[in-house]
């Protein structure tokens, strides 16, 4: 079980946790690119709000609204549990 | 004047670009509709309205962005409507904060503000105005509220570009420092210290220091800078002019507890497109046409006699009767199902569900390289190949856009649903149903199995993307079905009239003529006898015969699928001894068919190269002639061997 305030990636999460972000691990690429126009900048709190059946992707919310994301892109996004 | 109209992708452009222009385009409860940008004029207003595809941001992440971000800069509006889904006002301002930038007025339309109670949010609106310094109107696209005060400001705009700095001071000075060395927009300077790809050529020394200043005085890379510090802009805004009550759980979120629960989620969507198949291909759709075939038979019975009675020549009857009303016929006889398979398919739009489906198949569809957004074109594509090939620009990797392309015409679309219909519907009897349900799942297993194939051989590496979200459910608006429904029907009825009774008449004169031109010649004589025999010998290892009309019937496939079955029906009709009210497998001409036969050749012309309308649509899509000719290639070669296989395996089985 993940404890408050420990450190990794957002991969990591259970439905209904919260995180904040930390930063994200990727070199200068459209993903990233993508992520940080989506918001995912430096200490935004993210919901994880919804999975899919088969685990992946996975529906968070941030900043008042909901966003599909892949198990695949949580993995480069650092983060800190909140609850 | 150039009015655009720039937003994040689902926040109602569509409909609000219907409610200006007075259009209809398509609208759907899920990302990417607008595919291309459109253009229409402002009822009341000269000013041509440019609709742009849904985009988060002008850095060209996806082919939309591409699109719209060139048009914006190129072209330079001179008015941008900024439509802002008010219900996710911070990512929405995200957009709004690069628009402010270009040195163009920008009109801020809060939309879809009916929501706004519900979800607990209140928007000070002429706060938000004075904030930003810039027009906002509140409207509800869908309920039609507000759109009057909209065009009252584009009516009183006395045009003044617009730009607003957002930034702390140090950032500032930074952009200005650009701009004065290159004379350049706001935005523009942005880009160059991000070191966008597009601006590599004002990549000087001069500018890495600017940037390294930046970098090392906030401790992280100007493109992460400069999108955290529009969020920190947007945040301080949004503290000033909005009140946020904490929600309570929504209607969607416990709607979505059941249809993506871990256990109920894929029997409900199994149930759900079976309901689809079964009203529209099965029990009650294919009742229907059998309703409508008999009513279009006495029509022709009924025109016959009126013409022999009013003595018209046997050729006149013959061309009305035997190439007209039962070429055009058999093609109509399908229009009640097709109601319905179009009813469903716009049903599934719009409430909301069919991006529920993208998120439910993702990780399944991504085993065979697709991504959960490749459904989407498949599920179009049910209708018709065209919208679905075309809709596969969602799909923003371009290798996994390609394999949709391809594959799309592999869905049994509303065309070749006559033949599927017309074959099972008289080979399988009872089991016609579970037969054309295989044929549907047949086209799956072919889709993913080309798929991975693809991504194995020919695009090594092929990556796919989901950039998507779950929309509200929404209930369909009665309207928006009706008109939906019915414009796709006429098209469909309009090709019957146009194309297929052109085909009909072709197909009635090559064979009711000689080479030497002499009518009423046996149908064995007709110039589409001979050229059906220099070809039948392909269709033979399908059909266990050589039959040069199954081969040329099959060979019109190309103009539309459903000429297929018009052509075996004329074919049929003036060959021999067929009484109007027997099918055309009681005629002799195509007696010859087996179960096995049957099957097989539902199988070719569902998977050989698609009509010409969808090749176009192929062509324009992958961009290339070379490679939309290897798809066919492959699409047909495929077929061959596929229907070969079942007609040679399933004759030996039957044989045991």
């Amino acid at each position: 079980m993940l404890k408050r305030r420990q450190r990794c990636i957002l991969s990591k999460l259970k439905k209904g946790q919260r995180a904040r972000v930390i930063g994200i691990n990727l070199d200068k690429t459209e993903m990233r690119r993508h992520l940080l126009d989506m918001g995912i900048t430096k200490g935004t709190e993210i919901l994880i709000k919804k999975v899919a059946p088969m685990g992946d992707p996975v529906d968070i919310e941030l900043r008042g609204y909901e966003l599909c994301i892949r198990k695949e892109e949580m993995k480069y996004i650092e983060v800190e549990v909140v609850e | 004047m150039k009015i655009a109209l720039v937003g994040n992708q689902n926040s109602g452009k569509t409909t609000l670009f219907n409610l200006l222009t007075g259009t209809n385009q398509k609208i759907g409860n899920w990302p990417g509709v607008t595919i291309e940008r459109k253009t229409g004029i402002i009822k009341y207003l000269n000013c041509e309205l440019i609709d742009l595809p849904g985009i988060y941001s002008l850095s060209p992440y996806t082919m939309e962005e591409e699109i719209s971000r060139k048009y914006i800069i190129q072209e330079k509006p001179d008015i941008i409507i900024n439509i802002v889904d008010s219900t996710s006002l911070e990512r929405s301002l995200y957009l709004t904060t690069q628009l402010m930038e270009l040195n163009i007025k920008v009109i801020i339309v809060l939309n879809m503000v009916d929501r706004l109670e519900k979800k607990g949010i209140y928007i000070d609106k002429d706060k938000l105005s004075k904030e930003i310094g810039t027009d906002v109107v509140e409207i509800s696209a869908l309920k039609n509220t507000g759109i009057d005060e909209l065009i009252n400001i584009i009516k009183n705009c006395n045009i003044k570009s617009y730009e607003k700095e957002i930034f702390e001071s140090n950032i500032e000075n930074e952009i200005i420092k650009v701009r004065i060395k290159y004379n350049v927009n706001r935005f523009e300077a942005i880009k160059i210290l991000e070191s966008d790809k597009l601006y590599s050529k004002y990549q000087t020394q001069d500018i890495k220091k600017l940037r390294e200043y930046l970098e090392t005085t906030y401790k992280m890379d100007t493109e992460e800078l400069f999108a955290s510090k529009r969020y920190e802009f947007i945040g301080r805004l949004k503290e000033k002019v909005t009140n946020v009550k904490p929600a309570e759980e929504n209607i969607s979120d416990k709607l979505d507890k059941i249809f993506l629960n871990k256990i109920v989620a894929f029997p409900i969507f199994i149930v759900i497109m079976f309901l689809v198949y079964y009203l529209s291909v099965g029990v009650v759709g294919s009742s229907s046409t059998d309703f409508v075939t008999n009513l279009i038979d006495k029509f022709g019975q009924t025109t016959r006699m009126f013409l022999l009675q009013s003595g018209a020549s046997n050729w006149i009857v013959s061309l009305v009767v035997d190439g007209i009303i039962t070429g055009v016929g058999a093609v109509l006889g399908f229009v009640p199902q097709l109601i319905i398979l179009f009813l469903c398919i716009s049903i599934l739009e719009t409430t909301g569900y069919m991006s529920r489906i993208t998120f439910l198949l993702d990780k399944f569809f991504r085993k065979f390289g697709l991504s959960g957004e490749a459904i989407i074109p498949f599920i179009v594509g049910l209708g018709c190949s065209v919208p679905g090939i075309m809709i596969a620009r969602v799909i923003k990797e371009e290798k996994e856009r390609e394999a949709a392309i391809i594959l799309t015409p592999f869905i049994p679309c509303s065309a070749k649903l006559p033949i599927i219909a017309m074959f099972s519907g008289y080979f399988f009897g009872d089991k016609s149903g579970l037969v054309s349900a295989s044929l549907y799942f047949l086209a799956i297993a072919i889709i993913l199995i080309s798929a991975f194939f693809i991504k194995k051989f020919f695009t090594k590496g092929m990556g796919t993307s989901f950039v998507s979200e779950l929309p509200e459910y929404k209930l369909p608006s009665l309207k928006y079905i009706v008109k939906d429904v019915s414009d796709k029907v006429k098209e469909f009825v309009k090709r019957a009239g146009t194309i297929i009774l052109t085909c009909s008449i072709i197909v009635w004169f090559l064979l009711s003529f000689s080479w030497k031109l002499e009518y009423a010649v046996n149908i064995e004589n007709s110039i589409l006898a001979s050229i059906g025999k220099t070809i039948s010998f392909v269709f033979y290892p399908i059909l266990g015969t050589f039959s040069w009309e199954a081969a040329v019937s099959a060979i019109q496939g190309l103009v539309a699928k459903e000429q297929v079955i018009s052509s075996m029906n004329i074919i049929a009709g003036l060959g021999k001894d067929l009484s109007s009210s027997l099918s055309i497998f009681n005629s002799e001409t195509f007696s010859f068919f087996t179960k096995p036969s049957a099957y097989a050749f539902m199988a070719f012309n569902l998977f050989s190269a698609p009509c010409f309308g969808a090749i176009g649509a192929m062509k324009r899509e992958l961009g290339s002639t070379k490679k939309t000719l290897k798809a066919i290639a492959f699409q047909i070669t495929l077929a061959w061997i596929l229907a070969s296989i079942i007609f040679n395996v399933g004759t030996f089985i039957s044989n045991l």
